[in-house]
């Protein structure tokens, strides 16, 4: 027993040493985003001179990234940190903060980049009491579908590179404008895409969709979970299946971070189409930028809705 | 002649004075007919300048008629919108914006006034209350069991443990956790301070100090308070050679090795380590061998984005130590014969090996997971003996190992379910081993309300003076207010 307790921390010492060798891009601003759209809008600004990494990979849930001890050395050489904001990542953000021991990106400080600045936020709750679930006290945090409101995100990160790196102020306002062109120009191509399903109605697993329903139209009327965080009773299935099938409600969203079974049956009962939509970059194949994800996710609804095209 | 050439000078004369009366006439019919096309541009301007005079004469009346007809309007207005209870509904557009504006103003004044009001409250800490029931059938007396808790049917209010955390400064963070549990004998509450600690989060080189009490960090469980361990009880190994949970008055400090992989080194001194039974009394004066050191070596490897390890060593020391124990009885081969002898521990030495295998796919690890985690320790104290008289007997040391492995699968948000294995040799007899079995399911309705069903299977060696037993176990454990433990006991 003793010789295996040795050779125990032998192995553990030598493993973390050949892991530990390989050295850091320290020419380069390095950025650590929560989720991969962030990410994807801080490659777009800050073109060459970011090294950017996601927590996130694409297909998790916005609130469960698994907090990984692998993160923490990222993390601890961060110069900024890219956050969704409005409490989106208080599951795992408050404790990997606290191991990274990176003064630089703690709450507060310039290397904090909060991109709910500037965001009027959606369903703030009256109560913050868990008699409601997992509620999120300073309101909706998914606006980053609202591609009009991602541009404040894309304004916030711009600031932030600006602020930590003013003599490449040039590039930044030259990458920006031209990210931004391009989105202005797939917002306009969205919303005309969109345009023939105004007012039509959708539910949800989680309360991911206000923002995106309001910028383009649609009526979000419900969701699956019986409240964030918390599984649908059978009882708030039945209802919610009575409800879509007095208010004919077509689609049936399912994040690909939810089970498909309840969704898929919901779908069934009510006689809608289930469609399976990304909440980030990377949620499914093929929509590994901001603007890939929002192309497949207004095509998939257009899609689902052929009668109203 | 001169008569002739009188009239030709005088005929010349005339000509040019005809010709230059001619050419002044010209000119002045010239000027004339200017000064008249001027008098008429000049009219045209005037009457011009009339007619857009009349225009705005019109425009003028035209706004003073619609003034006046405006003001009429809103006259007859402001009684109906002062008598919107009577004619609801009826309100003309114009009170109805005036309302309005008023009702928006008295919100904007709400939200500024709120904005300046102060609380007495408002540094207050986070503060989190936890609960925990254990309701239990023991098939044997704790007699026969060992265990402080009786026998047959028990409800156990294992804890109740008031949170509170804040930051103390741009320096430092604290928290404090009193915790209140039911004595075991007489069911009465007793309180007590759990942790108590000042946690420094702005020093240099990757290092955090903290200082206090608080729960040491050994091991993978040890530091772990009950309601968040994934099965009911703690680990028999982590009861006999901890003494329970970590606890410790004293001072840690922790490193993050700067280097790309994850390493995490702890080293801490202590008054304490784990139970205070025995106590670990050092007499009148503590030399600082009679103070307890450890240490911790931790790490994490990702062998795919799913699947992870965990791997950890620790260790324990107390140079010197004083704790006095009872003879466990049985036969005990390193010491004299057993009797009414006392053992008096000289030294702690305890060494720790972990390791925890996670597979939790990134797209719904809230749904499913398995997690396997193992933890094996080896107390290698030092003991002297005495008789019953206080004479000496020949001491020793004792290396006596102890495990325990766990296994849980995670297979709905809600439920998930797992088997616990223990073996354990006794720190003073290693010839006296128990084991354990337990399969458990733990039902989670949301974060903070969860309920555990666990049944354990307690045997013993023949070494060991106690029986087995058969206990079911239901946990019911809550949360309300903020809950954090941070990243340590993550």
């Amino acid at each position: 027993m003793k010789s295996i307790l040795l050779l125990f921390p032998i192995l553990l010492i030598t493993g973390t040493l050949c892991l530990g060798a390989s050295p850091a891009h320290a020419d380069k601003i390095r950025v650590i985003t929560t989720l991969t759209d962030l990410a994807d809008f801080t490659r777009a600004v800050g073109g060459d001179l970011v090294e950017v990494k996601s927590l996130a990979t694409g297909v998790e849930d916005t609130h469960g990234v698994p907090m990984k001890p692998s993160f923490v050395p990222i993390m601890n050489r961060a110069d900024l940190l890219v956050l969704v904001g409005f409490d989106c990542e208080h599951a795992f953000l408050p404790a990997l903060l606290e191991a990274s021991k990176n003064p630089r990106i703690q709450v507060n400080r310039p290397g904090y980049v909060d991109c709910s600045k500037g965001i009027i936020p959606r369903d703030v709750p009256k109560s913050t009491d868990h008699s409601e679930g997992d509620v999120h006290p300073y309101g909706n945090p998914h606006y980053i579908l609202d591609p009009v409101l991602a541009k404040t995100a894309i304004g916030n990160i711009y600031n932030s590179l600006v602020a930590f790196a003013p003599q490449h102020k040039a590039e930044f306002i030259r990458n920006r404008d031209a990210y931004l062109a391009k989105l202005n120009a797939k917002i306009v191509e969205w919303e005309n895409a969109v345009r023939p399903l105004k007012g039509t109605k959708f539910v949800s697993y989680h309360e991911h969709w206000p923002y995106f329903a309001a910028r383009f139209g649609l009526n979000y009327v419900g969701t699956i979970e019986l409240k964030p965080g918390i599984d649908p009773s059978p009882r708030h299935i039945q209802t919610l299946v009575t409800e879509m099938k007095a208010e004919h409600v077509p689609i049936v969203v399912r994040e690909p971070q939810f089970p498909e079974k309840a969704p898929k049956r919901i779908a069934e009962q009510a006689g809608a189409t289930m469609v399976t939509l990304p909440i980030m970059p990377g949620g499914v194949p093929h929509t590994e930028t901001y603007i890939k994800m929002m192309d497949y996710i207004i095509h998939t609804m257009v899609a689902a809705v052929p009668a109203k095209k | 002649m001169k008569v002739m050439t009188a009239l030709v000078t005088l005929c010349l004369l005339f000509l040019y004075s005809t010709a230059v009366f001619a050419q002044s006439l010209e000119d002045r019919l010239k000027a004339l007919e200017e000064t008249v096309e001027k008098q008429g541009q000049m009219i045209q301007e005037q009457r011009g300048l009339q007619k857009s005079m009349r225009k705005e004469e019109h425009t003028i009346d035209e706004q003073k008629k619609l003034i006046e007809k405006l003001q009429a309007e809103i006259k007859q207005n402001i009684p109906a919108a002062q008598s919107e209870d009577a004619n609801a509904g009826q309100t003309a557009p114009a009170g109805e914006m005036q309302q309005q504006v008023q009702e928006l103003k008295d919100k904007v004044d709400q939200v500024a006034e709120a904005q300046t009001r102060t609380f007495p409250s408002i540094f207050n800490p986070a503060i989190g209350i936890v609960g925990e029931t254990i309701f239990g059938y023991r098939s044997k007396g704790s007699a026969q069991t060992g265990n402080d808790r009786p026998g047959g049917f028990d409800v156990f209010q294992r804890s109740v443990e008031l949170n509170a955390a804040a930051a103390v400064d741009p320096y430092a963070k604290a928290y404090a956790v009193i915790n209140g549990s039911a004595d075991p004998v007489t069911g009465e509450l007793a309180l007590g301070v759990e942790e108590a600690a000042l946690q420094t989060t702005s020093l240099p080189w990757n290092l955090e100090l903290k200082a206090g009490r608080f729960f040491g960090e050994f091991g993978r469980l040890g530091y772990i308070h009950d309601h968040e361990l994934p099965f009911v009880n703690r680990p028999l190994a982590l009861a006999q050679y901890i003494g329970g949970e970590s606890r410790t008055d004293g001072l840690q400090l922790n490193w993050l090795v700067p280097v790309e992989h994850y390493v995490s080194f702890t080293a801490g001194a202590g008054n304490q380590f784990g139970g205070d039974n025995p106590p670990n009394s050092v007499g009148d004066f503590r030399h600082g061998s009679g103070v307890n050191y450890w240490g911790r070596l931790s790490s994490y490897f990702d062998l795919t984005p799913d699947i992870s390890i965990e791997p950890g060593i620790s260790g324990l020391w107390n140079p010197k130590t004083d704790a006095q124990w009872a003879d466990p009885g049985g036969v005990n081969p390193p010491f004299p014969t057993a009797g009414n002898n006392t053992f008096t521990e000289r030294e702690r030495r305890l060494y720790g090996a972990d390791l925890v295998l996670s597979y939790k796919p990134l797209q719904n690890n809230q749904f499913e997971g398995v997690t396997w985690g193992t933890e094996v320790l080896y107390s290698d104290n030092r003991y002297d003996v005495t008789d019953p008289s206080r004479n000496a007997l020949p001491g020793s040391t004792v290396g006596s190992v102890g495990l325990y492995s766990y296994l849980t699968y995670k297979f709905h948000r809600q439920w998930s379910t797992g088997f616990l294995y223990e073996r354990v040799e006794n720190e003073l007899n290693k010839q006296d081993k128990t084991y354990a079995y337990s399969p458990y399911l733990t039902w989670s309705l949301s974060h903070w309300n969860q309920l555990r069903l666990q049944y354990t299977h307690t045997d013993h060696n023949a070494a060991s003076s106690l029986s087995a037993d058969n206990a079911v176990y239901l946990q019911w454990a809550w949360i309300i207010g903020a809950h954090s433990h941070g990243w340590q006991q993550r």
